[in-house]
């Protein structure tokens, strides 16, 4: 059976990944979604190299990254995987409350595909994670395939 | 010797008159004694190169004194005079001894080989010459022991044990000395401050007149010679009319030309004008030994012959000499033993005054406590603070005025310690509160804040006797260009009522006021030192809360959006369930909500301020305000909006990130707070002094003046929170801050109804140009 892509959020508050999940169904979004509350979790899972038949849950086709993590810290993470040679197939976009110039910079330094600021707004919200997930998902071609294999 | 190239002024009554204060004494000074290239006839003078001992100048009297003629010496080596063995035993003399300051004994023999009677020879270096001073010995063909003096001196020294007081010690010493040296006046001399001088002990024949409590100008003994005396342990002068004895060959030995230096010299001929004075006193003889304290000539023992010339010889002066360097020494002591008491009590209070500086506040305080002030055991009448403009008063002072008149005369005075007890004479403006304060002890504390401690004393109104009239010391004959001064004739006694003078201060008193200078200055030093360090600290604690500051707002931040995404989640999906009351308040909650998301991004925003890097970079500020202009036109597209942007504003060393928060936050408040059908703002620059004040003008609201100091403060609203659209109220103070950041100021014209002007500059400014 074919596995559908999925996309990973790596977030640690329920209310945050309830609000995302409800724009995600609002927008039509409907591949499968693993979360990690942990950036700990979320690296483990994304390194081990396992084929994606031995796995649990698949390995995603793009994670969505908060910052603000309890104990590894998103940031952490981002550095943690682009020491990884080869470079992981997976595109992270980091989509945090900050809008410090100091973390959007760090963040693209450390290999992040994108930067969301988390909006204030719920209507705001919804448009970025439609327009998110229809970049990601319906225009770039990306690593992992339709198949969950590359 | 005493014509002088500078003509000296004179009183428009008398012109051949010069008084004490307009002649100029300076022009004696000018007279250079040491360097007369004649000796007195009482000895012969020899000057010689080292090492050869090669005789390159004699006193012409060498025939006469040492057996061979001047020419034939000069050229000679030492020993052609003095022989072989003399001659090794003199240089086994310079080898030992130090060869400076005073003339010291080398030998003595009980003849020369050309020359009968017994020399003694003492010797100087100056100027890399070796100078040689012969004088004959008391006995003509013997040596007397120098001991039979000296068995005189201990009885002397006996005499003066057990007399307490310094002027009851000096009385002894000159009676003692008038016996020891035969001249028929001693007296014991004390110079004032101002350099005249007051005879303070006295011993004389009863048929001569006394000298004991009169005063002589500062001219009779002029600068030089008070500079000669502190010199040499004794002069002598055995006759004033004697005829000077010249150097042969009268061209200098030395290279540059000039005459040999004498000052140390014995022999050397004295100034005309001391002759003359002399002789116009009638004296014929004199011995004079300076009365040393603490290095400092403090006065003179002069012994004076009036009936005929007299000479002392080398074995009588020696222990008279002794004797005057003992005076010397004890003169410090028994001054000091005057003011024993004195001096504990000023160190009692010193030390009262210090551990209560330690615990006041501020020197007021400290300096003028009900129980321990600055008059504490100090023997003055009055005392003042003047600090930082403020004058305080303790006693009998002039008044706040007076005392800030005579600040402006000490910050001249180029001492931090100064001691005047004839005020109005130093400082003219103090005539007219010279009753209360003739007497001005004052320390300057710190030059940067003019700080200065005062003590006054009143006037004492007193008698004084001159010899002679102290306004005419000397008599000017004008003779076309030039001018010849005369020693005054005069000394018949001259009364002075002498006003504007208060008691003189003690050497312990101006002791105690530098003591206590350099105790608050200790503790200026001290205070500074804790001052940086809590500036240090508060710099950190600054830094420390804007820290908090930012990650507080960014923290809370999160939680809030929480809360606002769940309310709008609420309303979108089961907002239809609620009644309409339930509507509003789920509107409300979102509304709050929005507000406390205003207020955290403007505090955020405050913040950030602080630590954004600070780097400049030359910005077009034209280019800066379109960029904000476009930006906030289209953020506000409902509105009437007119920006007149000055063309051709400067080019700015500046922040651009703070210089757009600046412009930024002025525009929205210009947009904002107006209810004009069209909103016109007016974007400009002029120019001050060199410095570009930028101003943001606009038709709007206004602000009533009375809260214009207000209006830069965080969170400080004049409106209600629902109108003009709300807002963080912290607009303002983000643009406050970016200015100081770059250093400059930010001031608002303003009317209620009538719009309002914002200015500010970018840089530190050369001059205020606020209105």
């Amino acid at each position: 059976m074919k596995k559908m892509r999925s996309l990973m959020i790596v977030e640690d508050s329920d209310e945050d990944f309830e609000v995302i999940c409800w724009a995600l169904q609002k927008s039509g979004f409907t591949h499968p979604v693993i979360r990690s509350a942990r950036a700990e979790e979320a690296l483990m899972h994304l390194i081990t190299e396992l084929s994606q038949a031995e796995r649990l849950n698949p390995y995603p086709c793009l994670v969505l990254l908060d910052l603000n993590l309890p104990g590894m810290n998103g940031l952490q993470l981002l550095e943690a995987l682009g020491q990884r040679q080869p470079p992981l197939p997976v595109p992270i976009v980091v989509m945090s409350t900050s809008n410090n110039p100091v973390d959007i910079v760090a963040s693209y330094r450390l290999g992040a595909a994108g930067y969301i600021l988390k909006p204030f707004k719920l209507e705001l919200y919804l448009e970025k994670i439609r327009e998110l997930t229809h970049y990601w998902f319906n225009t770039v071609t990306l690593p992992i395939g339709e198949d969950g294999e590359n | 010797m005493l014509e002088t190239n500078k003509p000296c002024t004179a009183t428009d009554s008398d012109p051949t008159l010069a008084t004490a204060n307009n002649v100029d004494i300076s022009s004696c000074d000018r007279e250079q004694v040491h360097l007369v290239g004649a000796i007195q006839p009482h000895g012969a003078l020899l000057v010689l190169q080292e090492p050869s001992l090669r005789i390159v100048q004699a006193s012409i009297n060498s025939a006469d004194f040492l057996g061979i003629p001047c020419e034939q010496l000069v050229g000679q080596c030492l020993d052609y005079l003095l022989g072989d063995e003399n001659t090794a035993a003199i240089s086994a003399q310079l080898l030992a001894k130090k060869l400076t300051g005073t003339f010291t004994h080398l030998l003595s023999l009980p003849c020369l080989a050309h020359r009968d009677g017994a020399v003694h020879i003492t010797g100087n270096r100056i100027d890399s010459l070796l100078l040689l001073e012969f004088e004959r010995s008391r006995y003509a063909a013997e040596l007397h022991p120098a001991h039979a003096y000296c068995g005189k001196l201990q009885d002397i020294i006996q005499q003066l044990h057990g007399h307490a007081g310094l002027l009851n010690f000096l009385a002894v010493a000159v009676e003692q000395l008038r016996d020891l040296t035969g001249f028929e006046r001693v007296m014991a001399y004390r110079f004032d401050r101002d350099g005249s001088g007051e005879v303070i002990a006295e011993a004389k024949d009863t048929a001569l007149e006394a000298y004991l409590g009169l005063h002589y100008p500062a001219s009779d003994v002029p600068e030089p010679a008070r500079r000669l005396f502190a010199l040499s342990p004794l002069r002598h002068l055995p006759d004033v009319d004697y005829v000077p004895v010249l150097l042969y060959p009268a061209l200098s030995p030395l290279a540059d030309g000039r005459p040999v230096d004498l000052s140390h010299s014995f022999l050397r001929s004295v100034s005309e004008m001391y002759t003359g004075y002399l002789r116009n006193m009638g004296v014929k003889a004199t011995l004079v030994m300076p009365l040393m304290k603490c290095g400092k000539l403090w006065g003179l023992i002069s012994c004076m012959h009036h009936s005929a010339p007299k000479y002392l010889h080398y074995e009588q002066r020696f222990p008279i000499e002794l004797f005057s360097r003992m005076v010397s020494l004890r003169i410090g002591d028994l001054d000091n033993l005057d003011h024993c008491a004195y001096r504990t009590r000023l160190d009692q209070a010193h030390g009262q005054l210090i551990s209560q500086i330690g615990r006041a506040e501020t020197h007021r305080q400290a300096l003028f406590g009900n129980t321990i002030n600055l008059l504490n055991g100090f023997d003055a009448d009055g005392a003042a603070l003047l600090e930082e403009g403020q004058v305080t008063l303790l006693g009998l002072t002039p008044t706040v005025q007076q005392v800030e008149l005579l600040m402006q005369w000490l910050t001249q005075q180029p001492a931090d310690v100064l001691a005047t007890h004839r005020l109005s004479h130093d400082c003219p403006a103090a005539v007219e509160f010279s009753v209360v304060a003739s007497g001005l002890l004052a320390v300057r504390v710190s030059r940067t804040s003019l700080t200065w401690v005062m003590w006054f004393r009143p006037e004492v109104v007193s008698e004084r006797h001159w010899a002679g009239d102290p306004n005419k010391p000397v008599i000017i004959n004008d003779e076309g260009q030039a001018c010849r001064l005369q020693p005054r004739a005069s000394f018949a006694l001259w009364k002075e009522t002498v006003r504007g003078h208060s008691r003189p201060w003690l050497d312990c008193e101006i002791d105690h006021a530098s003591r206590l200078r350099q105790s608050l200055q200790d503790i200026l030093v001290e205070r500074a030192c804790q001052l940086k360090e809590l500036n240090t600290e508060l710099e950190h604690s600054n830094q420390a809360l804007s820290s908090f500051v930012y990650a507080a707002s960014h923290d809370l931040k999160e939680p809030l959006r929480g809360i606002h995404n769940y309310v709008e989640l609420l309303r979108l999906e089961e907002g239809g369930q609620l009644s309409g009351q339930g509507q509003q308040r789920i509107d409300t909650i979102l509304r709050l909500t929005d507000r406390m998301h205003d207020f955290l991004v403007g505090l955020l925003e405050y913040s950030h301020i602080s630590h954004t890097p600070q780097d400049l970079f030359n910005c077009p500020i034209n280019s800066l305000v379109e960029e904000v202009v476009e930006m906030l036109k289209q953020a506000n597209p409902n509105d009437s909006i007119t920006v007149d942007i000055q063309p051709a504003m400067p080019t700015i060393l500046c922040n651009p990130t703070n210089v757009k928060v600046i412009f930024q936050n002025l525009i929205i408040n210009a947009i904002k707070y107006n209810r004009a059908a069209v909103k016109t703002i007016k974007i400009g620059c002029h120019a001050t002094n060199g410095n570009p004040v930028f101003f943001v003008q606009d038709n709007g609201i206004g602000i009533p003046p009375e809260f214009h100091e207000y209006i830069f403060q965080p969170f400080k609203r004049l409106h209600g929170n629902k109108e003009f659209g709300g807002g963080s109220s912290i607009g303002l103070a983000i643009t406050q801050k970016a200015v100081t950041q770059q250093g400059g100021h930010i001031w608002i014209e303003s009317e209620q109804d009538k719009g309002s002007t914002f200015s500010f500059t970018l840089a530190p400014e050369q001059a205020d140009e606020r209105v």
